[in-house]
């Protein structure tokens, strides 16, 4: 691995990144705010019936209790724009980029193997993922703090959450970096890493929405992240290693696929 | 031309690369040599930028080896890369950084000090100032000149360069002619590819001529200057002797007391020849090595 090319990744980052992690924190301590304000409301609303229950608890979240709102707060499409904008963006473009614009054979005219280049590149940005991650869930307790509800978690189970998250949104960088070292131009591997979140994305919602298809909810990577379960005392260890083993999957396949690939003359 | 070590800095057997059905490569077999300017020359699209990326392991050969400072191109990439300073054709470098940021940036990731970054930035008139400015608003001339010291900076053993006076001005070409001659002189090997032939004339002791992925020929600069065929006009006093009595010249033609014709093989014969108090006027056209391609082109058909 090259230290110096670990933070010149995290430099190109690092204004995108300031920005991602003061908007995770602000959405973070917004979460508890809602939840005691709302929570009440919410639970009356759905016992009237007036809207269906399922609504009141997507991707396995729901404003009925703060672990609950938790979940609803990072499995929100917000909170995955914000992580998406590293796990998918920076990842898919972080190789193909370079590619396209001609760099990389720039950068790889140095003493650097394409093996050390791309854990480089992965570390940079799964330090970003984590980041922004933790930035998000130190907003919620933060806010949870402010609003007198700490007593309301089990704090003690908090790095499980960190490492279930982190495998989760690893998942996702690793796939997109998989995508952006087996294509020489950015589009595709946007769109083939923007693809796979929207579909795991989609399949935990169906799942959630309709009760005869939340056998589907079992093939998104979403349905193996609840913090709320994890933060009530009820992790599955089994989800943490599904998550991981998604994570490692992309990794073997771009370690076999990208030293093995003919880097042509960029167009 | 100097004598040179015989060690080969460049050796390839049978080089070869596919794209699917397209040859960009078939059977390359050179040598060059540590401590001389190679020339490779060609036409776009000849396979010159093709070798250079396998050389320096971009892209993996079909068939056939390839060593760079006696090193495997396919298992020693890594450190061929180390003594390898690489200047790749139409380079393109980080535009939300500054010059300076780049040459410090691709130094560190060269892992060796910047020794010659001071003199060739003064060189090539890369003052402290425009270092300070961001890529992004540098002109084609001034991307080359950091493309030209990034693959330098490091006192490279080997300094690989695809095409790379594009975009230089006449005065900056001038300036990097100079320092590749300096390099020939500390020993450096430099392996250049080219399509501009008056620069491989002024700098190369070797050239190799690659046409459609075949190597055509290799030859020393001076031995293919010597061949070609050079342009004669004699104007004598009185009556032009017969042609056919000058030695090398051909496809004369006589006009009263003018005579016009190629001159080609070896001078001083054919001068020996013409020496005469009659003799009122000689020019003898300077042959290009332009000329001496376009003939070799012309000639041959297959490759060697």
């Amino acid at each position: 691995m090259s230290g110096r090319l670990f933070s010149q990744t995290l430099r190109w980052q690092r204004v995108r990144l300031a920005i991602v992690v003061l908007a995770g924190i602000g959405w973070g301590m917004l979460i508890p705010v809602f939840y005691n304000a709302f929570s009440t409301v919410m639970r009356d609303l759905a016992n009237s019936g007036a809207f269906p229950r399922e609504l009141m608890s997507l991707g396995s979240g729901s404003l009925f209790s703060l672990p609950g709102a938790i979940t609803l707060g990072l499995q929100h499409p917000l909170a995955i724009g914000m992580l998406g904008i590293f796990a998918v963006g920076a990842s898919a473009t972080a190789i193909s980029g370079e590619r396209a614009r001609g760099t990389l054979e720039v950068l790889l005219a140095r003493p650097i193997s394409r093996l050390a280049l791309y854990l480089s590149i992965l570390a940079a940005l799964l330090m970003t993922v984590l980041v922004v991650f933790a930035a998000i869930l130190g907003g919620m307790i933060g806010g949870s703090a402010i609003q007198g509800l700490t007593d309301e978690l089990d704090l003690g189970q908090l790095p499980l959450v960190i490492l279930n998250g982190f495998g989760l949104w690893a998942a996702f960088t690793t796939f997109g970096l998989a995508a952006s070292v087996t294509f020489d131009r950015p589009g595709p591997a946007i769109g083939l890493s923007l693809a796979y979140l929207a579909v795991n994305y989609f399949l935990e919602i169906l799942g959630s929405l309709w009760l005869d298809a939340a056998w589907t909810q079992d093939y998104s990577l979403f349905h193996h992240f609840n913090p709320g379960a994890i933060l009530s005392g009820e992790a599955v260890m089994v989800d943490l290693g599904i998550v991981f083993v998604a994570a490692l999957v992309p990794v073997v396949y771009a370690l076999v696929v990208f030293p093995r690939r003919d880097l042509a003359a960029p167009a | 031309m100097q004598d040179m070590p015989s060690t080969s800095a460049i050796s390839t057997q049978g080089l070869t690369k596919h794209y699917g059905s397209v040859q960009a490569l078939s059977g390359l077999t050179l040598d060059v040599r540590q401590g001389e300017i190679f020339g490779f020359l060609g036409p776009n699209g000849s396979g010159k930028s093709t070798t250079i990326r396998t050389l320096l392991g971009f892209l993996h050969a079909t068939s056939g080896e390839a060593s760079v400072l006696g090193m495997d191109v396919a298992r020693e990439s890594v450190e061929i890369r180390r003594l390898t300073g690489y200047l790749p054709g139409g380079i393109a470098l980080y535009d939300s950084l500054t010059g300076e940021q780049v040459l410090d940036y691709l130094v560190d990731m060269q892992g060796r000090e910047p020794y010659r970054r001071g003199e060739l930035c003064q060189r090539l008139e890369l003052s402290a100032s425009v270092l300070k400015r961001k890529v992004r608003d540098y002109s084609r001339g001034m991307r080359q000149k950091i493309g030209v010291v990034q693959a330098l900076q490091h006192d490279p053993e080997l300094a690989i360069l695809d095409e790379p006076t594009e975009g230089l001005d006449p005065l900056m070409q001038q300036a990097f002619y100079r320092i590749l001659d300096d390099l020939r002189r500390e020993g450096r090997t430099v392996f250049f590819s080219s399509h501009v032939l008056s620069e491989v004339e002024r700098l190369c002791d070797r050239v190799a001529i690659i046409r459609a992925g075949h190597l055509m020929a290799i030859h020393d600069v001076t031995e293919l200057l010597a061949r070609r065929r050079r342009r004669v006009t004699l104007r004598w006093r009185g009556v032009a002797p017969d042609p056919t009595s000058l030695p090398g010249l051909e496809d004369a033609e006589v006009d009263g007391n003018r005579m016009i014709g190629t001159l080609s093989g070896e001078v001083a014969g054919f001068v020996r020849a013409i020496a005469s108090p009659n003799l009122e006027d000689l020019t003898i056209e300077p042959a290009s090595l332009e000329e001496a391609f376009l003939e070799y082109y012309a000639a041959e058909e297959t490759p060697a």
